[in-house]
């Protein structure tokens, strides 16, 4: 794809402003209606969606130049989706995400790279990882656990832990967990080791599109050769990347799973009993990249063409990416499933959730936002009178970790997996 | 010409250097609008770029703002939630500040024993009616949908919607305003100039509704309203809608007091009779011809694809032919929605017995497939919460409402059959336009307050990315207003789009030629006091000294 292909997008954008709030119809209040924290914090209509396509618009007709100003709005914004689900309730013609993506990746392939971005991708290129931390650290959180090296071993089913499991400090018993869960269901699985790379997905999402796919030719090279045939992940971030970003850019079709889905396929088989009492008052956060970006990939290669005289249709159909299919219910069945935890929802959920802030690149590149995203959903959560935020991704986690250390929530923040390992 | 770095500098220092830019690329954000491309030379989607954008925080600086624009002599055009070409700036080559209202989002309060809330301008229908139902209270939310300022249908343009029926139009519904007149004074209407509160648009005090806003409103152009009282109206449903099931078509579930249908007609003398009945017998809480919006052909087939989260355009076109997808166009070719909801059940009962009366009375009869229980629940959430009145451009974008006069039963009887016949004939000359069927009439049951009067937009539906298509819905424009002339009926809204593209003179002429032209020669008056440097834009219409009848017309 290129800039170019997204015109149409542009033309027909309507300026209608669905992309900066949540689903209304799933508005309950006035606090928490709001959809887009791009636009929270830029407050100028180019912090949109439908502001972004004209940006776009504008620098393809060269009315305009790329400047600082259009940099940080095109840079700030971290890519939830949220307007792309806003805008799909009323339109079958539009792709706002992906013309996000298609102008990041021409900003970056233009040389329009945040300064602050270059040691990250220094480190993703050197060390795998983009948290510059040493690869040769990678598997340590692994070590005496006993588990498959599957760069010498062969299994069908590889556990990708991530960078932020791997590398981070309070997070890495999530890991831990999981495997603790995988071997209790008797699964037979291995993982990479130091030999485990970053999946390159936070790289895409910042239109450095290359460096994504170096990390996936490494990663389905070195699966291939183990015989993986199932990717287990506990990171959302991983995950979307090896469903959705490695299906549709390398043609991978290798399955994905995602932690949750194993236990709650676990909890229903009755191969895995929860049974110790968690006492504490829940609500979940759904991440962006599990939930409304979580949905299967089906690969398309169509047209446009015109029905009823000038309606849009595509031939073949094209499929439809509206948050309708995410992963929502399991980890949902999962804290039902606790003993003694008590779950209560926050208002924006499912396909309508808040971000937290992390995602692309954000967390890296504009950490005062990420960090305002994220306090603005701790705000929601201690709103429901719960004691906890509960997650399945690790840059969730860590933002609201990070968030806490500076705002006003004293809300604990964990990890759904980590809850699971709880109530074994 | 850019802007003076002085005046730039003046206005940053009001709201700081992060609440304004320059920028060319966020000013043609602003530019960018719906509609330009019917008005703008070469179908640019364009409008004339402003010259700055602003962000004001508080009433005290967007006062200051006007007065910085005063002056320097910039024209001001405030802007909120919005869309549609009248929301930029109107002239190339006119410095103009677009003040951006996003900051002014506050509730400022909820009266809920006198039914009054007051708002800034960046609070959004859905916003406010999500509080107020918490308190057993509602808004009237306009045609356009939740999505929209309730300050801008309140205070700058008509204010009409599906509840309006019920609930009043929001013309109506105003009550105290704030305004900062283009030349930089605060003024206060109704009780609020007398330090009564926000209870009364037309005082103790200055009864100043006529002048700010009138029947259709000034749409930006006499200024900026930062504040505005709304009234509301009572809410006999649940304190929070929990809306069902996946993206995009939420459902509601209907309660035991509510009860939703989609009533069909054999004839337009039967719509307007039903209508009449159903007004007489003061039932009903929400009335409005809602899914003809894709055009009576193809509405079923539309929205029942629309009801699968996987469903695509190709299973519209697919649906389309079905045979029975066709007789259910039928059966529901001249038909209406209405919700009915009662204080109580014994209430609602007593509506339905009435309303079945009407039906028998009249012919009407309930269309069986969009009356079961999950398209009548998708219909609950559709116009209990306005949430999806983007799918105004579901086909492909482009979407100009043709038509849309207001007037009792018998007029809009008479008017439909001409709307429909030139909207099908311009269909047929040409594929620029979607082929949905001559009619696509959609519209409320009412465009003031209780009801008995109403009218129907002609949804004409174009490729804002094909010129040819673009140009062949500024050819049904001029259609529309041949039309109407032909037939002796006033020009509609596509008269009113196509004039923010013409040159003042072309207006003048045509609006010195209207019926009791003194009206506009009185609004040149308010303009000169308010806004005696002009810097409020042409959407608040006045004629120049000189043009028309300058008096009263006395009938003989």
């Amino acid at each position: 794809m290129a800039l170019e292909d997204f015109r149409a997008d542009a033309m027909r954008c309507t300026r209608c402003a669905y992309c900066k709030w949540i689903p209304f119809d799933h508005v309950k209040s006035w606090k928490y209606a709001k959809g887009c924290p791009s636009i929270e914090a830029g407050k100028f209509h180019s912090y949109s969606a439908g502001g972004r396509l004209v940006t776009a618009l504008s620098l393809m007709d060269g009315r305009s130049t790329v400047t600082p100003a259009v940099e940080d709005s095109v840079f700030k914004c971290t890519m939830c989706g949220l307007c792309d689900v806003s805008c799909k309730l009323c339109r079958y013609d539009m792709e706002p995400l992906a013309a996000m993506s298609e102008l990041r990746a021409t900003l970056v392939e233009d040389g329009h790279v945040p300064a602050q971005v270059e040691p990250i991708l220094k480190s993703l290129r050197t060390e795998f990882n983009m948290l510059q931390k040493p690869r040769a650290e990678r598997g340590n959180w692994a070590k005496e656990l006993g588990l498959k090296d599957l760069s010498k071993e062969q299994a069908e089913v590889v556990f990708h832990a991530g960078c932020r499991y791997s590398f981070d400090g309070d997070l890495g018993h999530v890991a831990k967990a999981s495997v603790k869960i995988l071997k209790q269901a008797g699964l037979d699985f291995g993982i990479m080791g130091e030999n485990e790379s970053c999946c390159g997905g936070r790289a895409h999402t910042m239109g450095h599109r290359k460096d994504m796919h170096t990390r996936a030719t490494h990663n389905l090279t070195a699966w291939k050769k183990a015989g993986v045939k199932t990717i287990v992940t506990p990171c959302s971030d991983c995950y979307h990347a090896f469903k959705r970003l490695y299906a549709s850019t390398e043609g991978s079709e290798i399955q994905v799973l995602h932690m949750v889905e194993i236990v709650d396929q676990l909890l229903k088989d009755g191969k895995l009993k929860l049974t110790k009492a968690v006492n504490k008052k829940v609500t979940y956060h759904d991440p962006c990249h599990l939930g409304r970006q979580g949905e299967p990939f089906v690969a398309w290669n169509g047209v446009e063409k015109k029905i009823f005289g000038q309606a849009v249709a595509y031939e073949p159909a094209r499929p439809r990416y509206n948050g309708a299919f995410g992963i929502y219910e399991a980890p949902r069945n999962i804290l039902k499933a606790i003993p003694g935890l008590q779950f209560v929802e926050m208002e924006r959920i499912k396909e309508a959730a808040w971000c937290c802030g992390s995602g692309g690149g954000c967390k890296e590149t504009y950490p005062d936002f990420a960090l305002s995203t994220a306090n603005q959903r701790l705000d929601e959560a201690q709103s429901t009178g719960a004691d906890a935020i509960v997650s399945a991704c690790p840059w969730c986690e860590r933002n609201f970790l990070d968030a806490n250390q500076e705002g006003a929530s004293k809300l604990e923040v964990l990890d759904i997996i980590a809850l699971v390992e709880q109530a074994l | 010409m850019e802007i003076s770095r002085d005046a730039y500098r003046a206005i940053e220092d009001i709201v700081g250097a992060e609440n304004i830019s320059d920028d060319p690329a966020f000013l043609d954000s602003y530019a960018f609008q719906w509609l330009a491309e019917l008005v703008r030379p070469e179908n640019s989607h364009y409008m004339p770029r402003p010259w700055a954008v602003v962000l004001p925080a508080t009433t005290e600086e967007v006062q200051a703002i006007h007065r910085v624009c005063n002056k320097y002599g910039i024209k001001i055009k405030p802007i909120s939630t919005g869309w549609y070409h009248w929301a930029a700036p109107m002239k190339d080559n006119e410095p103009t500040i677009q003040i951006d209202l996003r900051r002014m989002d506050k509730i400022i309060s909820i009266d809920e024993k006198n039914m009054v809330a007051v708002v800034e301008p960046y609070v959004t229908c859905a916003q406010l009616q999500a509080e107020v139902m918490k308190l057993g209270l509602n808004i009237n939310i306009i045609g356009a949908g939740c999505s929209t300022s309730i300050v801008a249908s309140a205070s700058t343009y008509f204010g009409a919607g599906p509840s309006s029926y019920y609930m009043g139009n929001n013309s109506d519904n105003l009550l105290g305003q704030e305004w900062v007149t283009p030349g930089g004074d605060v003024v206060l209407t109704g009780s609020l100039s007398s330090d009564c509160g926000w209870f009364c648009g037309e005082g103790p005090g200055p009864s100043l509704r006529g002048v700010t806003r009138g029947n259709m409103g000034s749409r930006g152009g006499l200024g900026t309203y930062t504040k505005c009282a709304i009234k509301l109206a009572p809410w006999h449903g649940a304190a929070v809608l929990e809306p069902q099931g996946p993206p995009p078509a939420y459902r509601l579930p209907i309660p035991e007091n509510t009860r939703v249908y989609t009533i069909g007609v054999p004839s337009w003398d039967a719509f307007a009779e039903t209508y009449l009945n159903i007004y007489d017998n003061e039932i009903g809480y929400i009335f409005h011809r809602q899914f003809n919006l894709a055009g009576a052909d193809l509405a079923p087939a539309l929205w029942l694809t629309y009801l699968r989260p996987d469903g695509t355009m190709n299973d519209v076109e697919t649906a389309s032919k079905d045979p029975e997808m066709q007789k259910l166009a039928d059966e529901g070719r001249i038909s209406f929605q209405i919700i009915l909801q009662g204080r109580s059940v014994d209430e609602v009962k007593l509506q339905d017995k009435i309303l079945d009366a009407i039906m028998a009375k009249t012919g009407a009869y309930k269309v069986g497939r969009f009356c079961e229980q999950d398209f009548a629940e998708f219909t609950h959430m559709y116009l209990q919460r306005l949430g999806h009145k983007h799918c105004n451009f579901i086909w492909v974008g482009g979407y100009m409402g043709s038509w849309m006069q207001a007037g009792i039963p018998d007029f809009v009887k008479n008017y439909s059959p001409v709307a429909i016949d030139g909207f099908y004939r311009d269909q047929k000359q040409s594929d620029g336009l979607v082929q949905c069927g001559g009619d696509a009439l959609m519209g409320c049951g009412s465009s003031i307050s209780g009801g008995g009067y109403f009218g129907f937009e002609q949804f004409v539906s174009y490729d804002p990315n094909d010129k040819a298509s673009v140009q062949a819905c500024v050819k049904h424009m001029y259609d529309a207003i041949d039309d109407c002339k032909a037939n002796g009926i006033p020009l509609g809204k596509e008269y009113i789009y196509l004039m923010i593209g013409w040159p003042d003179e072309q207006i003048w002429n045509d609006f010195s030629k209207a019926p009791q032209t003194f009206v506009l020669h009185f609004q040149r008056k308010i303009k000169e006091h308010f806004d005696p440097r002009e810097l409020g834009d042409r959407n608040y219409p006045w004629l120049p000294k000189g043009m028309g009848q300058p008096n009263f017309i006395t009938q003989s």
